[in-house]
């Protein structure tokens, strides 16, 4: 139980579609229930469930109507308001059920048990996350004020995968134990800007649902942090540590990018401030999240320097990480750093540039593409999303499309009715990626 | 900006380093391994109840602990402060003090009903005193010990 919240369940036949779900892709769930005492004694019991926090502000504190009331049902919002909250619920919603499908593809090829039951609980917490905005979608009446229904939604996020989700980085196959926990780190860190954003939402049930999910959130970011550190510490003391500094940094590669694209263009997001659902524009809020991963890196490099020269202070180490110095038994190069923020983006005004890691442009298609694939790993840039962005630049060298027009060609789900497993009522198909229909999904 | 102010705040895995660096200030010892099991602990438990003090942007203080019910067959919640730590530079600001009020609000939040902690009287000597002077007092509840 967490503190000072209320609990709910949503309708049973919902319920039972979510647990259905979690039979087919968190099929380690009765492992986790059955091992969570030895791994997390003392913790109370994971609960599939609803929270709603009984704190909070009972007032609007952002945008156009600050100061009135927050909206505590869905008729009393605008149609507008309505479908830009539903858009905010599916987006966060998709990415809940979303990671547990990435997460589930590497989670038995974990090194360490301990670091393989956090991925594990925290596969659980995203479940109950996704279905807390469940309780949102189907405790409300939302056809009163908007042409979608809760119920539809429900159906549509459950039938979604890996491929055909709202966002980027939840279309991303892992190809490594090492994606979870870089994953856990950089991509959970936008979640908390997110629900730390929403915990202001105008509309009441959304703010109330921000606290719980947030408490667990904070473990989250910790079970990808804690283990980063450790594999560092590991490969500064270890010559054939089987995880390297440049292993790690082009997972980082890999991630951050997709990180940034999460925040939305970085010339939006003043709709979802004007309807009070969010404070902060989504520049302002990448930008905040693009120094907390500096403070991330900066802590992993300190955390590598002092491992490789145990008699240095942590003064000094930090000193030498900030400046790079060369002469301390290692080659700076090593180090940990952040892509720029112009680098492998597919959304807002950096979307399919050719740039460096560095931001720097890079004229030459052949050459952006030889580069690129040098900041990532093998196995990555083998796979389908990696080649499905290298067939959208080749479109736009040959001047078939221009960097927006690519910039909505993510997997796109169309509604052809027929069977899904989970909720038994509908079948999808999606798009491939190049904003082209492909084969129909099993739902 | 530098003005010297104490900011109350919960603590995250961002402020590992730093609450390794003030055990380290405090005991000479550079411990991360278990500084990261230790705060992953309360982490997952109840990270908002985790109080951390910053000046001027550094964390300069912490102070660990959860509401427990049922330990040694009291049943009545309570809260249990298990470690703080201020940095030497930042002594004689009352840092520990406004931690701990933090902490009791937290704890009360929590339906806690008392606070309890755990003092070496020979070794923490000063910390007794600091408990001492924050209105905590002694219990008839002992510990016992045996060498194995």
């Amino acid at each position: 139980m967490i503190h000072n919240a209320e609990v709910s369940y949503i309708p049973k036949k919902y319920h039972e579609a979510v647990c259905n779900w979690r039979d087919l892709y968190l099929p380690d769930y009765d492992l986790l229930m059955n091992n969570w005492d030895r791994f997390f004694p003392k913790d109370r019991p994971f609960q599939l469930c609803a929270y709603r926090s009984c704190n909070g502000c009972a007032v609007i504190e952002a945008g156009d109507n600050k100061g009135d009331p927050k909206y505590t049902r869905a008729a009393q919002m605008s149609e507008p308001q309505a479908d830009t909250l539903l858009k905010a619920v599916k987006a966060q919603a998709s990415t809940e059920f979303g990671s547990i499908q990435q997460h589930q593809l590497t989670l038995a090829r974990a090194q360490d048990e301990q670091d393989q039951f956090w991925i594990l609980r925290m596969m659980a917490e995203e479940l109950r996350h996704g279905y807390q905005m469940f309780s949102l979608l189907l405790d409300d009446d939302w056809k009163s004020v908007s042409s979608h229904s809760g119920e539809d939604m429900v159906e549509e996020i459950l039938a979604m995968r890996t491929g055909t989700h709202v966002l980027g980085a939840f279309n991303v196959d892992f190809d490594s134990f090492m994606d979870s926990i870089v994953f856990c780190a950089f991509i959970d860190r936008v979640g908390k800007y997110q629900l730390s954003m929403q915990k202001i939402s105008s509309y009441q049930p959304m703010a109330q649902s921000m606290p719980p999910m947030l408490t667990e959130e904070a473990f989250h970011l910790a079970a990808g942090v804690v283990p980063l550190r450790r594999w560092v510490q590991k490969a500064a003391k270890d010559g054939d540590a089987l995880i390297t500094m440049p292993m790690i940094q082009r997972t980082i590669n890999k991630w951050f990018p997709r990180a940034l694209d999460m925040f939305g263009d970085e010339r939006g997001g003043g709709t979802f401030v004007k309807f009070g659902f969010k404070p902060m524009k989504n520049a302002e809020a990448a930008g905040q999240y693009r120094d907390e991963v500096a403070q991330v890196i900066r802590d992993l490099n300190v955390r590598f320097v002092r491992a490789r020269v145990p008699e240095l202070s942590r003064k000094d180490a930090q000193r030498i990480v900030d400046e790079k110095e060369p002469g301390h038994g290692f080659d700076p190069e090593e180090l940990l750093y952040v892509p720029d923020v112009k680098f492998f983006r597919r959304r807002g005004p950096h979307a399919y540039q050719q740039n460096d890691i560095d931001g720097e442009p890079i004229e030459n298609k052949s050459e952006f593409q030889r580069r690129i694939r040098g900041y990532l790993s093998d196995v990555y840039a083998a796979g389908r999303d990696f080649g499905g962005y290298l067939k959208l630049i080749d479109r736009i060298a040959a001047g078939e499309l221009t960097p927006p027009e690519a910039v909505p060609m993510l997997p796109n789900l169309s509604r052809v009715g027929g069977v899904c497993p989970c909720s038994k009522a509908v079948r999808w198909v999606n798009g491939n990626g190049n904003g082209e229909p492909a084969d129909p999904g099993e739902g | 900006m530098t003005n010297g102010e104490i900011n109350l705040r919960a603590l995250s895995e961002l402020d590992l380093d730093a609450v390794t660096a003030i055990d380290e200030k405090i005991g000479g010892k550079y411990r991360p391994d278990e500084w990261e099991t230790r705060l992953m602990y309360y982490l997952r438990r109840d990270p908002d109840a985790l109080v951390g003090a910053e000046v001027d942007g550094e964390l300069v203080g912490f102070m660990l602990g959860d509401v427990r019910a049922g330990e040694f067959g009291m049943e009545e919640p309570a809260g249990w402060i298990e470690v703080l730590g201020v940095d030497p530079d930042h002594r004689g600001k009352d840092i520990g003090g406004r931690m701990l009020q933090k902490m009791f609000r937290n704890f009360r939040e929590r339906g806690a009903k008392s606070v309890r902690t755990l003092v070496d009287a020979e070794s923490q000597a000063p910390l007794l005193g600091f408990f001492g002077k924050s209105g905590f007092s002694e219990t008839p509840v002992r510990t016992l010990e045996q060498t194995l």
